[in-house]
């Protein structure tokens, strides 16, 4: 468990404030230590990750401007280390299939203590 | 004036947003093909301000899916298409197979239920994440010349203020705009309100 | 029916008449609990089904049709127990989500009942969760839906259409003015009326005939058609070769390029028209004007000033457009001494 102690980032992309502070909120209670850094679209997103290179990553997919599943495939082309969990109300199976496909992982919304843990199974399960 | 708050509006449109998120997924599975959502915007407005322009739905006649709902508190949500758009849907939905003059004849029930699944899923999202219990009567689709549905909708709402939600959702690549208003009384409103400010405290 | 809700393991009170009532109703009625088990099973279903209550009482649907329910149903039950939110399966999209069929049940040779179906959540005092699954024999009523839907529309469509042309008549210009008016008045938009007419069409007639003359306008409707692109703007037949389009929303610039492109459309027909003093093809003359918002002009004097605009475009030659814009034309009419202004003029 020395994982939770480490000082880890964590960059949450999503065009709703509320979902990225209920992100923020769970993530922080659960691993307060952690750097959090919010981007409010896909393409702010490809921005940041190249100047600060998160260790993790929660990609909503339906905002403004890029796809956030196009975002995170950009993301993952580059920064194959970087966890990407797509988080979002889109659970269509298509959606699920291409997360699948680009090596993210798929995590339902709404955002709950409950989903935020499975995103968090998902980064720490990386290693 | 306007009682909805940036944070509320933000919170409303992640509500529904996982609501069309859930409808798309019903809706996929229906039609075999995916469903493109686009973000949803919202507004409050006054309903003596509604019209078919200031909702872009140009049309001569429009079809409207109504269900009344009650919990916490009590609004009609409506779901409003352009009869062409929603002739279209329902064709998708039937696949091709149909011709365009049975489509008519099966446009009523088949509307009925696409509004039944997309204001079921938002009904729903809304009723997980605020933690309510929201009772809904069965939906009704009526189609008419749209000055008629927008003149029904507003003196029958007898209400004051409307939520109007305004999603584009498109099958194959075709593009299909809905209008989802929902009317709420202003008390019922405030307690809408009050639901969200405690669900935004308890973050 | 007492002894079976007594077996079921859990007990429902019924008053005697209600389960006559219950009984008697024609369409499918199933209560199930929020464990998915049957409480209640009405006569039509037992009938339809061929599976008598005491045998269903207490047990799944999916357990009494082990193959026989389609997973739309599966689903939309499943979610009506969870959501507590009303369902409807509609007979265009689920034909029959139940292996019902009709009277005498022969299974396997007989094809399934349509159905429409609808799923309620019902909450009883003590708060305990069921749900109402309502089947409706759909095959009368699709067939008779296609009937009346087929009669009323064709009825609706001979009354605001024009035979010969199949664009609409005077009758709908009518009604359709008179409310796009209004709207325009209410909401103070703009709404520009366009008037035109097939120059020398009469002489077209004679010297042609008028078989040929029919179809002639039925191709000038047809081009006129294809340069109107907003489901609103509809062409109609005013009276002989006379034809009118509202455009609402629509401002006086808006509609001079709109009434230039029809006047275009027409010319590119290349109908020749050889006893036309204006073209070697046949053309079309146009008046238009605007309702600005928010000025005392009444829809009467809308379509006065239109016809004005016409006229004007006759004399002028015809094959052009002419516009007027209302200024401050009072109700009265256009005989007030105040004349519209000629604003725009071009060929």
């Amino acid at each position: 468990m020395s994982n939770s102690n480490s000082i880890k980032t964590l960059l949450i992309v999503d065009d709703s404030r509320v979902s990225r502070m209920m992100i923020r909120t769970f993530v922080l209670a659960k691993h307060p230590n952690w750097i959090i850094i919010e981007a409010v679209s896909g393409n702010e997103a490809v921005e940041i990750v190249d100047r600060d290179t998160p260790n993790y990553c929660t990609m909503d997919i339906n905002m403004p401007g890029l796809l956030g599943t196009d975002a995170a495939e950009q993301i993952l082309a580059k920064y194959p280390g970087i966890r990407v969990a797509i988080f979002s109300g889109n659970i269509q199976e298509s959606h699920q299939t291409r997360a699948a496909a680009l090596g993210a992982q798929f995590v339902a919304k709404p955002v709950t203590e409950k989903t935020v843990a499975q995103a968090l199974a998902y980064f720490e399960s990386a290693k | 004036m306007n009682p909805l708050s940036e944070i509320h509006i933000d919170a409303l449109t992640e509500v529904f947003n996982i609501g069309a998120g859930r409808a798309a997924s019903s809706l996929s599975e229906i039609v075999g093909d995916e469903v493109i959502l686009s973000v949803p915007s919202l507004q409050l407005v006054n309903s003596s301000e509604i019209n078919a322009q200031m909702l872009s739905l140009n049309s001569p006649r429009l079809g409207a899916v109504k269900q009344q709902f009650s919990g916490p508190f009590n609004a009609e949500a409506m779901l409003l298409f352009t009869e062409e758009r929603a002739l279209e849907i329902v064709h998708d939905m039937m696949g091709s197979h149909v011709s365009i003059e049975e489509l008519a004849e099966y446009e009523q029930e088949a509307m009925c239920e696409l509004g039944n699944i997309i204001l079921n899923a938002c009904l729903s999202a809304m009723a997980d994440i605020l933690g309510l219990v929201l009772e809904s009567s069965l939906p009704q689709y009526r189609v008419d010349l749209s000055d008629a549905i927008l003149k029904q909708i507003i003196e029958e709402a007898n209400q004051p203020l409307m939520l109007v939600l305004h999603i584009d959702l498109a099958i194959e690549k075709r593009h299909s705009q809905g209008y989802l208003a929902f009317l709420l009384s202003s008390t019922s409103l405030e307690e809408l309100l009050v639901h969200i400010d405690r669900f935004l405290g308890n973050i | 029916m007492n002894q079976h809700t007594a077996t079921s393991s859990i007990p429902v009170d019924i008053n005697p008449l209600s389960e006559l009532i219950w009984d008697a109703i024609n369409q499918g009625l199933i209560l199930i609990d929020n464990n998915g088990l049957v409480v209640m099973w009405n006569k039509w279903i037992a009938k339809h089904s061929g599976i008598p209550p005491e045998f269903a009482i207490g047990h799944s649907l999916e357990s009494l049709f082990p193959d026989g329910l389609s997973a739309a149903f599966k689903t939309a039950l499943k979610n009506a127990l969870s959501h507590k939110l009303p369902i409807v399966l509609s007979n265009a999209l689920h034909r029959s989500p139940l292996p019902l069929f009709s009277v005498p049940v022969t299974k396997g040779d007989q094809p399934r009942l349509q159905q429409s179906t609808a799923l309620t959540p019902i909450i009883d005092e003590t708060g305990k969760h069921f749900c109402l699954i309502q089947i409706t024999d759909a095959t009368t009523s699709v067939k008779r839906e296609r009937v009346l839907r087929s009669h009323s529309e064709q009825l609706s469509i001979e009354a605001t259409t024009d035979g010969l042309t199949s664009c609409f008549n005077r009758r709908f210009f009518d009604d359709r003015f008179k409310a796009e008016f209004a709207r325009a008045q209410r909401q103070s938009t703009p709404l520009s009326l366009i008037m035109l007419d097939i120059d020398f069409f009469k002489d077209y007639n004679d010297n042609y005939g008028h078989p040929a003359g029919d179809k002639a306008l039925i191709s000038v409707v047809n081009a006129l058609k294809t340069q109107l692109n907003r489901a609103t703007d509809v062409v109609t037949r005013y009276g002989g070769e006379e034809f009118a389009i509202i455009l609402p929303g629509c401002a006086a610039e808006g509609s001079l390029s709109v009434a230039e492109k029809l006047r275009m459309a027409v010319i590119d027909l290349n109908i020749p028209h050889l006893f036309s003093k204006a073209n070697k093809v046949l053309t079309i003359s146009i008046g238009i004007t605007t309702y600005m918002a928010d000025t005392p002009c009444s829809a009467s004097c809308l379509l006065d000033t239109a016809d004005i605009a016409l006229y004007r475009a006759k004399k002028d030659g015809r094959n052009c457009v002419r516009q007027l814009i209302t200024p401050h034309c009072r109700k009265t009419g256009p005989n007030d001494s105040q004349q519209p202004r000629l604003t725009v003029c071009m060929t």
